[in-house]
């Protein structure tokens, strides 16, 4: 188990990676933003003068047109007319309540939504997304934090728009495994995998992006179909799942790995040379 | 809906039919023996009669049949009813003859004594015979309408019928108004005190009271016990949290006024942020569930990849290796309960068990079914925690040690996985163990163990 884990911090303070993954770190990072390194268009709508101004220097750093709004009702009115790719919405506001701000905006748009809010407790969560928020992150929350999930939403709407042009169809193989896509039945040479739904879905996501770190946040955003909670285990619960029938069926040397405070990825490596590599 | 046998209903039904019968029986009472006096000639009329006779008496002496019929104008000027003077064989004394009237008159006149008939629109004729020679003959004379008796008598009907019913009306709302105000005033007054101090209770006389009253008052002192039991636990939470952020905050005040390279100093300032972030988060996540008190949704879960899930991230946080953390459940074991809540009851358990651990120690999750529950338990061969203070440490912010170190956390852990595992009807607690703590949980079980979903 520990093997199979990549660990990336970000102050570099315990790099242990092991074996395969070490080399492999700086390419993960360039694909998995090569995607979304393509200039969107944010609206961030933020009463806070300071988070407000960071917020979109951070994010025009990153190459984003990042259009600033402190006011509620503003705020409507331009996510209504202009033509933004995600909107960050702080929960309290001037004018207009982000809440209602997102039902009218929801009447019109859909536009994905992250909401923002130092409220941060459940009831607010469930109300957030039940009004057609794409994400909640709590406040206080680190820009790296709030980076992934804008990534994660980025991306999948950049799969979406992809999807037509996709595949939908036929079956899908790497190295020993076969998806059908029609059936939703996966197999690893020639064993039947027996996947849940779910579990389905997940490793088609690993296996169309493979060698890639994909997010927590873009996990549940294209397979769980939800935001992603700090607290929230089910994803880790169905990579375990996964994991586990993977290694019945004799898939062994833990491809599918933890990348520490990132998510997770399929590495084809372990697929290729299977059997050759060994498990402490 | 039947009211229960104690209930005010019943109470209330009883005084009301009492003091329904009392006023129908009281007022028919006074009713026959207000009538009684009511019926009968009052002591004037029947002196002022007699004198009539006696004056009659001395007319029939002095003046025989004239001077009796000269009388009788004499009163008829004084008295408008009808009189006339007879014998005892009933024939007229004055010479005149009797009219028909007068004849049936004599048949119904009545003595001075008898009770009179109010009912009659004519006034009786009163037989009064001589004072001094009664076999001499006798005065019947209708009686003079200011001597009827019964004159009073609508008023005393409406003494009766009206007032006195009403009256005793009064006395009964004002007793029903008194059983129930007692206690309610005593409520009010709780209450009101509830307002200042929160300690306020209701007097044990009301707590025991059987009726509503005594489910109102027992009902209030729950809500009491509850709401100061909340305010209390959200008190010191808030007392300990800002407590406990001081330290992070001094250590953040000293490492600005030193001279640190910048790299440190970031390095300093994330850890201690991260630090008072989850200590935030914790706090309001112990005061969030102790307000809320509401049980999650749960699913079948297995407890060993649960404990997948939590070792995969304790192994990596701490330098572990997986195999330190044996798990010893059998992998098709189910238990009724929420993923998250489950995990981060986990999660808190096995980070207390690692700091307390010994080099290369283990931290492992053993269980056995008893009955309809599961009873798992984590164990770690650590020093243990002495036994009056097992409970002590699932309280918020207690910690063991009092030194304060940088990676001992704020105490919150344990308090936190106790909230998690009452939110899914879980149970929690420690034993000792020789070496080594052991906290256990137990968790419904699932009933068709072969069926088995995640």
């Amino acid at each position: 188990m520990l093997l199979g884990m990549i660990p990336i911090h970000n102050e570099g303070e315990r790099k242990e990676c092991k074996g395969v993954a070490q080399c492999n770190d700086n390419i993960y990072y360039l694909r998995m933003n090569a995607i979304t390194k393509c200039a969107s268009r944010l609206l961030v709508i933020e009463d806070d003068p300071v988070l407000c101004g960071d917020l979109g220097d951070y994010f025009r750093d990153r190459h984003h047109r990042v259009t600033l709004c402190r006011d509620g009702r503003e705020g409507l009115a331009l996510a209504r007319d202009g033509d933004f790719d995600l909107v960050l919405l702080d929960i309290l506001l001037p004018g207009l309540d982000g809440l209602a701000l997102l039902a009218g905006l929801r009447e019109t748009s859909s536009v994905p939504v992250i909401l923002l809010s130092a409220l941060g407790d459940e009831q607010d969560r469930i109300t957030g997304l039940v009004r057609g928020a794409d994400d909640y992150l709590p406040k206080p929350f680190s820009m790296a934090e709030l980076a992934v999930r804008v990534a994660a939403i980025l991306r999948r709407v950049a799969l979406e728009r992809h999807a037509a042009d996709r595949q939908r169809h036929g079956s899908l193989e790497l190295a020993g495994l076969r998806l059908d896509r029609e059936t939703e039945q996966a197999r690893y040479q020639d064993q039947p995998l027996d996947l849940t739904v779910t579990e389905f879905r997940l490793l088609q996501a690993f296996v169309e992006q493979c060698d890639q770190v994909l997010s927590k946040a873009f996990l549940y955003q294209t397979v769980l179909h939800r935001g992603y909670g700090r607290h929230d285990r089910s994803l880790d619960l169905h990579v375990s799942h996964l994991r586990r029938k993977l290694r019945q069926a004799g898939l062994h040397g833990q491809p599918l790995r933890t990348v520490w405070g990132q998510g997770y990825t399929l590495v084809t490596d372990t697929l290729s040379v299977g059997r050759s590599v060994q498990t402490l | 809906m039947i009211p229960g046998r104690h209930s005010l209903f019943w109470k209330l039904v009883l005084l009301l039919c009492l003091s329904a019968v009392f006023t129908v029986g009281l007022s028919g009472w006074l009713m026959r023996e207000v009538g009684k006096r009511v019926v009968l000639l009052d002591d004037s009329a029947k002196v002022v009669m007699r004198e009539y006779a006696a004056q009659a008496e001395q007319a029939l002496q002095q003046g025989g049949a004239d001077g009796v019929s000269v009388w009788l104008e004499q009163l008829r000027e004084r008295e408008p009813g009808d009189a006339m003077v007879v014998n005892t064989s009933d024939s007229s004394l004055s010479g005149r003859p009797l009219t028909e009237e007068q004849r049936a008159g004599l048949r119904f006149q009545r003595e001075l004594d008898w009770r009179m008939s109010f009912r009659s629109i004519r006034m009786p004729y009163i037989g009064v015979p001589f004072p001094d020679n009664p076999r001499a003959g006798r005065l019947v004379m209708q009686l003079p309408p200011r001597f009827m008796p019964g004159r009073h008598w609508p008023l005393w009907r409406t003494l009766l019928v009206v007032v006195l019913p009403a009256l005793l009306a009064m006395i009964a709302g004002v007793l029903l108004y008194w059983r129930a105000m007692v206690p309610l005033r005593e409520l009010q007054a709780r209450v009101r005190r509830f307002q200042d101090d929160p300690e306020a209770r209701v007097g044990a006389g009301l707590a025991a009271r059987r009726d509503e009253f005594g489910d109102l008052g027992r009902r209030f002192d729950r809500m009491a016990e509850r709401v100061a039991e909340v305010l209390g636990t959200q008190r010191q939470l808030l007392h300990d949290m800002s407590h406990e952020l001081r330290t992070p905050l001094s250590r953040l005040s000293v490492a600005l006024e030193g001279d640190l390279s910048e790299r440190d100093l970031r390095r300093r300032v994330a850890r201690e942020v991260t630090a008072m972030r989850e200590l935030v988060s914790d706090t309001l996540a112990l005061a969030w569930h102790d307000t809320e008190q509401r049980d999650t949704a749960t699913e079948l879960l297995s407890p060993a990849a649960v404990w997948d899930l939590v070792v995969d991230n304790a192994a990596f946080e701490n330098g572990w290796a997986a195999q330190r953390f044996p798990c010893r459940v059998p992998a098709d074991a189910r238990v009724l309960g929420n993923l998250n809540d489950l995990a981060q009851a986990l999660e808190n358990l096995v980070r207390n068990a690692v700091r307390y651990s010994p080099p290369e120690g283990q931290v492992s999750l053993d269980g056995r079914r008893e009955g309809d529950h599961w009873h798992l338990w984590v164990s770690d061969q650590g020093p243990g925690v002495p036994d009056d203070q097992l409970d002590t440490i699932f309280e918020p912010f207690v910690r063991l040690d009092q030194a304060r170190s940088a990676n001992s956390g704020f105490g919150l852990g344990l308090s936190v996985a106790m909230r998690a595992m009452s939110r899914q009807s879980g149970t929690l607690w420690a034993e000792n163990n020789s070496p080594g703590l052991s906290v256990h949980l137990r968790l419904p079980a699932c009933r068709t163990s072969g069926a088995a979903s995640v």
